[in-house]
C-alpha cells in the first residue's frame, strides 16, 4: 500500500450517486485513502444497487449526520488532516451547509476542494436540476449519434462515468501543482462543459459549412466498408473497419472475391460508399454462417479491423478482459468471490492496484473517529446515541 | 527539467506527441490546455486527421480539417520521417528535454526503431512514456488491430446507445458519435500520465504506462461490470421485453424525450412531487386524474398513451421555454441542444466556456474551453492555432538537438 502512485494522499469524499463516487474510486484504488461521507438520514441513491459496489470500491466509508452542528464539527475536524475534498451535491449545497472553499482554508490552507454539479457553480442556470442523462441531450452529445432525421437517442449511461475520469484527471493534476507550488485549488467542475468538450468535431464542423453535423450510425466518413455485418446467431454481429488499401485487399482476398478488388468501381473508400450494397452483401454471405469470435479471429488473422459487437455481461466474460488483468477476483462478505473492475491502464513502476470491495456505511466509523481522530470512546458512543455519527 | 515560459497548472512540463487521429492528440491537448508545452512529431505527410475534414465550406486542405484543429490547438509541429536514420536520431536526441511522450503508435513501433522505453528511460530516468494500444500489451488480443468503431462495440457500450428496438436481428446497436472510443483511450490516457507525474514528483522516477483501448471503454460501462459481477442479466436489446427505465429516444415513466415546435425537450419527473409539479406546469390536465397515470408503475405501464397526451401539450411550445418554466419549478428537464444551440446558450457564455482560436486558413472558431474553472491556478487565457504541418520543425530541433 506503501509504493501506490497516490499513497500518502488523503481524500474526503462528501459525493454521491454516480460522477462523484467514480472519481474518488479511481482515486482510492492507485492508493489514496478515500474516506466516504454519507448519512443514514439521506442514503446515497445509488447504495441498493450493485453499481455502487464499483463507485466505491477500496475506500473507507463513514456515517456522519451533516444537519447537525456536531456532526458538521467533526466534518471540519476531519478536513484538516485531507488534503482533498470532493462533493458533488446540487451548486451551493455545500456552502449552505458550511463548507465553503473560504472556511475549508481556514482549516486546511492548501485544502484542494473538487466541487462537481450538472451545469457547474455560477451562471444563470446553475440551479437547474440535472440527471446525467438529460445533460447528453442539454450539451449536444446525443445529437451527433444516432441518425439523422431521427428522434434523439437514447445515449446510454455515459455522462458520469465520463466526468468521473475528467475529474479524477483534474483532481489529480491539482495535487501535483500543490507538491510543486504548496498551492491548495477549488475546482468548479461542469458536468455539462465536460460532455460538451468532447465532441469539439462537431462544434467546428458546424462553424466551418454552417450545417449541423449529421449522424450516420455506424458508418464513418471517410472508411469504407465500415459497420456491422450479421453473423449466424440472433442479434448476432461482427464490427467491421477497413482503414487502408492494404486491408480492402486483404479483406477481398479472404471473401475469396479478388475482382471486387480489381473492379475500378470499388477503388476507394468514396468509390465503395456510393457502390457499398454489392460489398455489404458479399461481407454478409460470410460472416452470416459464422460465429461473432470466430469471425474476428479470421478477420484479425488477415490483418483486419474487427470485433464482435457485445452486450456488457459478453464484455464482461471476454477472454482477453478476464485475461489481461483488468478484472480482480475478490471475496465478498456473502462468502462468494467476485471478479471486480482495475484500472484501464498498466504501469511497470507501481505495485498492482489496491483492489477492494465496497464497505458499507459505518465500516470505518471506528478506525477514523476513535484512530485517526482520536475520539474519546464515551463521547463516540454518545454521538451514535444522538445520531450525529448516523 | 528546463523551465519554459508556459504557465498553468502544469507549469514547466514539456509533452512529446507522437500521435495520429485522435486519442494520443487529445490527451497531449488536454496537457496543452493546462499550460504544459506540448511537441508533435508528424511524419512527412503529416497526421491523417489533417485530411480527413470536415473543411470549410467542403473544400478539402490539409491545414484546415475540423479534426485536426479540434485536437491540436496550443501544440507545436516537426515534422521527422521516423523510418530514417536521421529522424531517429533527431527524437532520440530530444527525449532528455522532455518530461512525458504521449504515443498511440502500432505495438511495436519504437521497438523496431531501437526507440523503445528501455532505450529511453537510459537516456531520460524521469521520462514517463505513455502509451495507447487498442488492446493493451498483454493478452490474447494483444496483437490485434481496432479503431474506433471495433471497440465501441467491444467495450458493451453501443447496446445502450439506442436501447432497445423492434428487431434486433436486423437492428443492430450503434456506436457513438466523434470518435468517442479513442476520446475515452485519450481521456485515460491523461489521467494515467497525471497520475505518473505525481508519483514522479515523489519518487524521481519516470515510468512507463500502457493503457488499453478497450479496458477505458470498459471502464466506461462500469455500472454494467457490477451488474455482470453480481450476475444480473444485461439491458434488453427487445423492445417488447423493455421494462426498466430508460431515456431519449426510448420513453419511460422515468423520462424521454417529447417533440416541441423547435426540436425536443428531454423530461425527467420521476419523482411524485416532481410528477405533480409537472402536472402543475401543464396546467393540471383533466386526464392526469386517471388511475392509469396515478402512479409511477401505472403510468410506466400506459407509458404510450402518457406520452401521446404529453405531446400533445409540448408540440405547439418551444422546447427552450418548458425547459426554463420546467427548471422554475424544480423539475428535471432540459432543452435538446443542437450544436448551434449550445454557441449561443447563455449558461456556457456567462462560464466563458468557448474559447476563440484564430487561424489563418480556417478564420476564428469557437473551441471549448476547460470545463472547469481553477482559483488557484495562472490558466493560459488564449491559445496558439493548431500548427502548420511541420511549422515549428527548425524551432524545435534548435532547442531541443545537439546539433541542429
Amino acid at each position: 500500500m506503501d509504493n501506490l502512485p497516490l499513497s500518502g494522499l488523503r481524500v474526503l469524499d462528501f459525493s454521491w450517486i454516480i460522477a462523484g463516487p467514480t472519481a474518488a474510486r479511481h482515486l482510492a484504488l492507485m492508493g489514496a485513502e478515500v474516506i466516504k461521507i454519507g448519512s443514514s438520514r439521506r442514503p446515497d441513491p445509488s447504495s441498493r444497487s450493485a453499481a455502487f459496489q464499483v463507485y466505491n470500491q477500496s475506500k473507507e466509508y463513514c456515517s456522519l449526520n451533516l444537519s447537525k452542528q456536531e456532526g458538521l464539527e467533526i466534518a471540519k475536524e476531519l478536513v484538516t488532516t485531507c488534503d482533498v475534498v470532493i462533493e458533488n451535491f446540487a451548486a451551493g449545497v455545500f456552502q449552505r451547509i458550511g463548507l465553503d472553499y473560504e472556511t475549508l482554508t481556514t482549516l486546511r490552507p492548501d485544502v484542494i476542494l473538487v466541487s462537481s454539479a450538472g451545469t457547474g457553480h455560477t451562471g444563470p442556470d446553475k440551479d437547474y436540476v440535472a440527471y446525467g442523462s438529460l445533460l447528453q441531450h442539454y450539451t449536444g452529445w446525443n445529437t451527433i449519434s444516432g441518425f439523422g432525421n431521427a428522434e434523439p437517442i437514447k445515449g446510454g449511461l455515459w455522462a458520469d462515468p465520463w466526468v468521473g475520469m475528467e475529474l479524477a484527471m483534474i483532481t489529480i493534476a491539482a495535487t501535483n501543482h500543490r507538491m510543486k507550488t504548496g498551492k491548495g485549488q477549488y475546482i468548479d467542475f461542469s458536468m455539462a462543459e465536460s460532455l460538451t468538450a468532447s465532441i469539439p468535431t462537431g462544434l467546428l464542423e458546424y462553424q466551418m459549412t454552417n450545417k449541423l453535423p449529421t449522424p450516420i450510425g455506424n458508418d464513418d466518413v471517410i472508411k469504407c466498408p465500415h459497420g456491422l455485418y450479421k453473423c449466424k446467431g440472433y442479434d448476432e454481429w461482427i464490427a467491421i473497419s477497413i482503414q487502408n488499401e492494404v486491408q480492402w485487399e486483404n479483406l477481398c482476398n479472404l471473401l475469396s472475391k479478388p475482382e471486387i478488388f480489381e473492379n475500378p468501381i470499388f477503388s476507394s473508400p468514396e468509390a465503395r460508399r456510393e457502390n457499398r450494397i454489392e460489398i455489404d452483401e458479399e461481407i454478409n454471405k460470410f460472416t452470416s454462417s459464422l460465429g461473432a469470435y470466430e469471425a474476428m479471429h479470421i478477420f484479425q488473422n488477415c490483418g483486419i479491423p474487427s470485433g464482435p459487437s457485445l452486450n456488457i455481461s459478453e464484455a464482461y466474460l471476454d477472454p482477453h478482459i478476464s485475461q489481461s488483468g483488468y478484472l480482480t477476483p475478490q471475496i465478498y462478505p456473502d462468502g462468494a468471490t467476485r471478479l471486480m473492475p482495475g484500472m484501464p491502464w498498466k504501469s511497470d513502476q507501481d505495485e498492482p492496484i489496491h483492489v477492494a470491495p465496497a464497505p458499507q456505511i459505518g465500516d470505518s466509523n471506528h478506525r477514523i473517529y476513535l484512530e485517526l481522530m482520536g475520539m474519546p470512546v464515551d463521547v463516540y458512543k454518545e454521538f451514535i446515541r444522538t445520531q450525529i455519527i448516523y | 527539467m528546463i523551465g519554459s515560459q508556459n504557465t498553468g497548472i502544469l507549469g514547466d512540463l514539456r509533452v512529446l506527441e507522437i500521435g495520429h487521429g485522435v486519442s494520443a492528440p487529445y490527451a497531449a491537448l488536454n496537457f496543452a490546455k493546462l499550460g504544459a508545452e506540448v511537441v508533435k512529431i508528424e511524419s512527412l505527410e503529416g497526421d491523417p486527421s489533417r485530411t480527413h475534414g470536415p473543411f470549410p465550406d467542403g473544400i478539402a486542405h490539409k491545414e484546415k480539417s475540423a479534426l485536426f484543429l479540434a485536437h491540436n490547438h496550443g501544440k507545436k509541429s516537426i515534422c521527422l520521417d521516423l523510418d530514417t536514420s536521421y529522424g531517429q536520431q533527431k527524437l532520440e536526441s530530444m527525449f532528455s528535454h522532455f518530461d512525458l511522450v504521449v504515443e498511440n503508435q502500432n505495438l511495436g513501433f519504437f521497438d523496431d526503431r531501437k526507440l523503445g522505453f528501455e532505450k529511453t528511460s537510459s537516456i531520460n530516468p524521469s521520462l514517463i512514456w505513455t502509451s495507447i494500444l487498442p488492446f493493451g500489451d498483454v493478452g490474447p488480443y494483444s496483437e490485434y488491430i481496432a479503431d474506433d468503431l471495433v471497440l465501441f462495440h467491444m467495450s458493451g457500450n453501443a447496446h445502450g446507445m439506442i436501447g432497445p428496438v423492434k428487431r434486433p436481428d436486423v437492428e443492430p446497436a450503434i456506436r457513438a458519435g466523434g470518435y468517442q472510443a479513442e476520446m475515452v483511450a485519450g481521456i485515460t490516457a491523461s489521467t494515467a500520465a497525471m497520475v505518473a507525474i505525481h508519483q514522479r514528483l515523489k519518487t524521481g522516477r519516470g515510468c512507463r504506462i500502457v493503457v488499453s483501448g478497450l479496458d477505458s471503454m470498459i471502464t466506461m460501462a462500469i455500472s454494467g461490470i457490477a451488474n455482470s459481477a453480481f450476475g444480473q442479466p444485461p439491458p434488453t436489446r427487445e423492445l417488447s421485453k423493455e421494462k426498466g427505465s430508460s431515456i431519449g429516444g426510448m420513453v419511460s415513466a422515468i423520462g424521454g424525450v417529447l417533440k416541441c415546435s423547435d426540436g425536443y425537450v428531454a423530461i425527467s419527473p420521476r419523482e411524485d412531487a416532481q410528477w405533480e409539479r409537472w402536472l402543475e406546469l401543464m396546467g393540471n390536465p383533466h386526464w392526469a386524474d386517471d388511475e392509469r397515470f396515478a402512479t409511477r408503475e401505472s403510468r410506466q405501464a400506459n407509458v404510450s398513451k402518457l406520452w401521446e397526451l404529453l405531446t400533445e401539450w409540448s408540440f405547439p411550445r418551444s422546447k427552450f421555454d418548458i425547459a426554463r418554466s420546467g427548471q422554475e419549478k424544480r423539475i428535471p428537464c432540459f432543452p435538446v441542444n443542437t450544436i448551434e444551440d449550445l454557441l449561443v446558450d447563455r449558461h456556457l457564455d456567462s462560464r466563458d466556456f468557448f474559447v476563440e482560436i484564430s487561424h489563418s486558413g480556417a478564420g476564428t472558431l469557437l473551441h471549448p474551453g476547460l470545463p472547469y474553472k481553477l482559483n488557484n491556478a495562472d490558466i493560459p487565457q488564449s491559445m496558439s492555432s493548431a500548427p502548420g504541418l511541420g511549422e515549428h520543425t527548425q524551432e524545435i530541433l534548435e532547442r531541443f538537438t545537439k546539433d541542429g
